[in-house]
């Protein structure tokens, strides 16, 4: 018996680990190195940027990107390489906490609702549905409408948008572990709910909830830096992305690169995440792996 | 097919319920005095007049009478009046709506007439270096932020070549917006079509198809292309949805004269009952679309039309 078990187990092929995985294709290479870039920039911007971002006239106005600086000066002369790694900090910090906001409460909601069922399941998904379909966008400008115009504000703003979005994935995935003989033998067994839940059906589910906040941070970075464009998230002086871009418009021919750098900078961002995410989907969803 | 299209009705009726129930909610959500703050911007009034503003708003009532109240109102066609300027909010709203539309159709339009042939082009030769390609212009569209690729086409065909007015409400002025809308939903409709169409063409009737000896093109057109639309029709609706939404910064880039525009102006004036008036606007025309593409799809499926 016990030869038996050892040689089933060593036909099994080993399960390369997950970041090997991920190098394994090039989107996952592209992305992991862009999304580092980003990482690196924005913990050592302190280090890294020669200029304080919100510094006036430490170079003269309009300057175009050269060796002294880098990216070239902005309408206040600030410098614009120094701002963008600012920026970066900033992208960061509001990706990453509207998801985490969007995912907890999400989280919450879809394992809950999945695990009881019954009356509690009704509501909490009809009210995700019709939340749901107001989208992301109409959820975050009421947000904004009710709590006033702020960089804290656009982030709240965004993260209880994506409720809804996280709730039902979250959801979908519960519902397919829950009808899983495991967990019905866990239950038979006699496990609690809070050990059912936290232990049995949250691990199952995260691997897919990882691939939906990864790429949800693309969305969540979008959408907070389209609401500081539109004067509705960070407010000057803070080097926000999407704030710097609206106000390069005024200054299209005097000095596009106002307008080219930070759109190029959320641009890539996006691009890293959305290609971080796609490689994860590949690397932990096996059907995915051959399409 | 009446159940199914019966489902989606009460839903829909569902939401916009919500919605009154939460627009009335909005204004209280306010932190601090939702009037004092409205008012904030207009010099010199007086104790008296904040307080027969609240009477008129009717916010010295219950919240629910208040409800009941708005509930009364909107039946009549009344969303109640503007703070600057007092004109009936219905009118406003309904003075701009049409552009709105206008615009979401014709983005709609540019993202299917772009996004449909590329992800079938790419599901057809999925997994060789054209369907990577395709693919990977698909992603990075995807991550090209619209009120960017806005400014860039802006920069390009109005300032630039001046091809293009650079604002204004004529026909030639939908153009840049319209396709800076629809460029950055063809690059997702390019990848939702992909997947749908692979998923057909993995099926067995497509390959029984093509080994009794059927024409490539015509298992492709009668069998793949008709039964991949079905899927995707449901898809439109919500990605119609997010164009409502793309809309309020593409008109604010462009200067195009909707609702969207309208919206962010009333945020930043603390207008209220403009921004209830259009967020409930929003919600019934989303309902509405995507009922009607519901029911398209029932239609279009024999599964649901015939009721199994």
């Amino acid at each position: 018996m016990k030869t038996a078990a050892n040689s089933m187990a060593t036909t099994y092929p080993k399960q390369p680990m997950l970041l090997r995985r991920l190098l394994g294709t090039p989107t996952g290479v592209i992305g992991l190195a862009i999304v580092s870039l980003l990482i690196g920039g924005a913990v050592f911007a302190d280090f890294l940027a020669p200029y304080d971002p919100t510094k006036m006239a430490v170079g003269p106005r309009f300057l175009k990107p050269g060796a002294e600086h880098l990216l070239g000066t902005d309408e206040f002369g600030r410098d614009m390489y120094s701002r963008i790694l600012y920026g970066a900090r900033l992208t960061l910090l509001v990706g990453a906490t509207s998801v985490l906001i969007s995912l907890t409460v999400g989280m919450s909601i879809g394992l809950v609702a999945a695990y009881r069922g019954g009356w509690l399941e009704s509501v909490l998904m009809r009210s995700t549905d019709v939340l749901f379909s107001f989208t992301e966008t109409l959820i975050a400008l009421s947000c904004v409408a009710v709590l006033g115009p702020s960089l804290k504000n656009a982030i709240i703003a965004v993260g209880i948008a994506g409720i809804p979005f996280y709730a039902r994935t979250c959801y979908s995935a519960s519902l397919v572990e829950r009808s899983k003989p495991y967990f019905e033998a866990t239950m038979a067994a006699g496990a609690g709910h809070a050990r059912l839940i936290v232990r049995h059906l949250l691990p199952n589910v995260l691997p897919t909830m990882i691939v939906v906040a990864t790429l949800g941070v693309s969305t969540a970075i979008l959408a907070a830096a389209g609401l500081s464009f539109l004067g509705l998230g960070a407010q000057p002086p803070l080097p926000e992305w999407g704030y710097m871009l609206s106000g390069a418009r005024d200054y299209f021919n005097r000095a596009p690169w106002l307008m080219t750098i930070p759109g190029l900078a959320i641009a890539l961002t996006v691009l890293g995440f959305n290609l971080l995410g796609d490689a994860f989907r590949t690397a932990l969803d096996p059907t995915e792996r051959h399409r | 097919m009446l159940r199914f299209i019966v489902g989606k009705v009460a839903m829909g009726a569902l939401t916009v319920f919500v919605t009154t129930i939460l627009v009335t909610l909005l204004i209280h959500l306010v932190p601090g005095d939702p009037v004092q703050i409205m008012y904030a911007q207009s010099q010199g009034s007086t104790p008296e007049q904040i307080e027969a503003v609240r009477r008129n708003l009717g916010l010295d009532q219950p919240i629910y009478i208040q409800y009941f109240q708005y509930i009364e109102r909107l039946s009549q066609g009344d969303l109640g009046h503007t703070i600057r300027g007092g004109q009936p909010v219905l009118d406003v709203i309904l003075q701009r709506l049409p552009n709105t539309l206008l615009l979401a159709v014709a983005a709609m339009i540019v993202a299917i007439v772009i996004g449909l042939p590329l992800g079938f082009l790419a599901a057809y030769h999925r997994n060789t270096y054209i369907d990577t390609a395709l693919m990977g212009i698909a992603i990075a569209g995807i991550s090209i932020p619209h009120f960017w690729l806005g400014l860039l086409l802006l920069f390009f065909f109005a300032v630039q070549l001046g091809w293009l007015p650079v604002s204004g409400s004529g026909l030639a002025n939908l153009v840049l917006p319209a396709f800076t809308l629809g460029l950055s939903n063809a690059a997702i409709f390019a990848r939702l079509t992909r997947s749908s169409m692979i998923d057909v063409l993995e099926q067995d009737f497509v390959q029984t198809a093509l080994a009794k000896g059927l024409p490539r093109t015509l298992v492709l057109r009668r069998h793949v292309l008709r039964v991949g639309m079905i899927p995707l029709i449901t898809m439109m609706g919500l990605q119609f949805a997010f164009m409502m939404g793309g809309a309020i910064v593409v008109e604010n880039i462009f200067s195009w004269n909707g609702v969207g525009r309208m919206a962010v102006e009333a945020i930043f004036q603390r207008d209220y009952p403009i921004i209830q008036g259009f967020i409930l606007t929003f919600a019934v025309v989303v309902v509405f679309v995507s009922i009607a593409l519901d029911a398209l799809y029932a239609v279009m499926d024999p599964r649901i039309r015939r009721g199994s």
